[in-house]
């Protein structure tokens, strides 16, 4: 009898399957001498995305990394990349995985060219021909081709990181850790490594840490704020964009507008106004608990009003409200 | 790792990842730089220099054969074990206060290669540099100035134990550079343990089968003989036990030091 293969899975099951997770970890800890620089850390990093790991100095950023790759050993629970234990299995780990440091280090006396070779060869044996490309490939991509021969000691800082970041990348990873990648760059050179970071997002996941807010919202998917070694925000970067109070309208008025408050307060999904006034103009801020009647009514409800709108707008956070906000406020953001 | 279809991937696994990668890195150190020919240059000269005074100073008298054996027994036995030292203290110290230890550590290498790569590199350098090269000058110089030579495998034997005598050594200096992130232990242990040791002896005889000195000059203890000499000499050799000693003292600190940079946190 002829066997008809039958899927298991369907198609739908396919599209709808969760994001595969590259990094994993459940209650990570770091202690030294008693004091704790992280605290239990639950992290996912799901495939392909950029993922940007955001904290003052000392906030348990250069620690996670560093038990994520093994080179520090956990004082508690677990993290797994691609699956494997980030303390038994960190050399299968970190042959998927392109590093950059916070502060590179390289042998002062080795070139740009022979830094990459000797890199590249922690990856591959041969040939020689197609590490030659790839390390020629990685200089053009940091613009450091013109000094690939120049002994590393005659390097400024920001040439430094540029071969740091074109190290991290010579193995093609299907990881790149990048510790402050653009914290040693001028301007040019940080919009240039945000740039390369958008187009590893095809082929890699990107998990970097930086203090650097602006960069943050430029590119990442998916945020998390460290504090003093604890998570206090995560979420996709849209939604913490969002805000923690929920959805909020600006709307700017001229004239009576006492008739129209009453009649706003007193719809069940506003939740609440606060009340400004700037150059002769009333300005609201209309919390709302249902974002999707409020997109559809609360125009039109104000301007069938006495009173006459001048703007009105979605509230929009900048990352840095948000960062301020769960750092000072000691407030835990969950998205 | 996609895009990498056109490589050939290392295929080391366990404690030898990286370690061929790694061997290179530190045989270019000794052997493409400057390093290998200012060893040879110091240990020669210095070896030859110090034997050509004694063979050709005074041309009335032709020195005799253990007199030689016993001025290069002592020489061999200080002054380039003290060049080990020097030589070690910063391998692993200098590679952890650069940052460079780290920055290896985070690409898919061993520890226990990154130890091994050091070990076998030095240990090389070490016997071509000081103890092949300047033993074959020797050898060359009292060919021509004292009657009666060595026979040459007992010789190419001792320049095995002077090398078994510095291991030791090279290893201890090895293992105190996982355990220090300071020079001063690093370099001061080792440096005391060799100026000290003929005076540990003295009062401690049966550390005579522990310390290297027992190899090359005859101790306080009765039981053990100076080996080299003997061997150059041709003379019977009490106890082979030192040499068994360093040995196992250099695979202990070896293996020491292994496991204390496997707990390394960088």
């Amino acid at each position: 009898m002829d066997t008809i293969f039958q899927p298991q899975i369907k198609i739908s099951q396919i599209l709808e399957a969760p994001p595969t997770s590259v990094i994993e970890t459940r209650g990570l800890t770091k202690a030294y001498k008693g004091v704790h620089a992280l605290k239990p850390l639950d992290l996912a990093v799901h495939q392909n995305s950029i993922f940007g790991f955001l904290g003052a100095n000392g906030a348990g950023k250069t620690t996670t990394i560093k038990l994520l790759l093994g080179l520090i050993r956990p004082s508690g629970g677990t993290a797994t990349v691609f699956g494997m234990d980030s303390v038994s299995q960190s050399i299968e780990i970190r042959s998927r995985v392109g590093y950059l440091p916070q502060e590179p280090h390289f042998y002062e006396h080795m070139t740009a060219r022979q830094t990459l070779q000797y890199v590249a060869r922690f990856f591959f044996k041969g040939p020689k021909k197609a590490i030659e490309e790839r390390v020629d490939e990685m200089l053009e991509l940091v613009d450091l081709a013109d000094k690939a021969n120049r002994p590393i000691k005659t390097f400024s800082g920001g040439e430094r990181q540029r071969l740091g970041i074109a190290q991290a990348q010579v193995n093609y990873p299907d990881l790149l850790i990048l510790d402050e990648p653009a914290a040693s760059l001028d301007p040019i050179g940080r919009r240039d490594v945000l740039e390369v970071m958008s187009r590893l997002r095809k082929y890699s996941t990107v998990f970097y840490s930086t203090h650097i807010l602006d960069d943050v919202q430029r590119v990442s998917d998916t945020v998390v704020i460290l504090n003093n070694g604890e998570l206090v925000a995560q979420g996709p970067i849209e939604e913490l964009l969002a805000g923690s109070e929920g959805v909020v309208y600006i709307v700017h008025l001229k004239g009576d507008v006492e008739p129209t408050r009453l009649q706003v307060l007193s719809l069940p999904w506003v939740s609440g106004i606060i009340t400004g006034h700037h150059n002769g103009k009333t300005i609201w801020q209309v919390s709302v608990t249902d974002p999707q009647t409020a997109e559809e009514q609360l125009y039109r409800l104000l301007a069938n009003g006495p009173a006459v709108v001048t703007e009105f707008h979605r509230k929009q956070y900048e990352l840095e409200d948000i960062f301020m906000q769960v750092i000072e406020g000691g407030q835990n953001v969950r998205k | 790792m996609s895009g990498n279809s056109a490589f050939e991937l290392v295929s080391e696994r366990g404690w030898r990842r990286g370690l061929s990668n790694l061997l290179n890195k530190e045989f270019a150190g000794w052997w493409k730089t400057r390093m290998w020919w200012i060893q040879c240059l110091i240990w020669v000269g210095l070896i030859g220099f110090i034997v050509g005074t004694a063979l050709f100073g005074s041309p009335n008298s032709r020195p005799r054969l253990g007199d030689m054996v016993e001025l290069y027994a002592i020489i061999a036995c200080i002054l380039p074990a003290a060049g080990v030292i020097i030589i070690m203290q910063d391998t692993l110290v200098g590679d952890k206060r650069d940052g460079t230890a780290a920055w290896i550590m985070s690409k898919p290498a061993a520890r226990q290669a990154f130890i091994l790569s050091k070990l076998v590199a030095y240990s090389l350098g070490v016997l071509a540099t000081m103890v092949v090269l300047p033993g074959i000058v020797f050898y060359a110089m009292i060919s021509i100035g004292v009657e009666a030579t060595p026979d040459p495998w007992p010789f190419i034997a001792s320049l095995g134990i002077i090398f078994l005598g510095f291991l030791p050594y090279l290893t201890l200096t090895l293992m105190l550079g996982s355990f220090f992130k300071s020079r001063a232990p690093v370099i001061g242990i080792p440096m005391a343990i060799l100026f000290l040791q003929q005076y540990m002896i003295g009062l401690l005889p049966v550390l005579g089968y522990a310390l290297p000195w027992s190899l090359f000059v005859t101790t306080a203890n009765p039981n053990i003989s100076a080996i080299v000499p003997a061997l150059l000499m041709g003379q019977p050799i009490y106890s082979y036990l030192p040499l068994v000693i360093m040995a196992v003292e250099t695979i202990l600190f070896s293996l020491i030091a292994v496991w204390r940079f496997n707990r390394e946190e960088f």
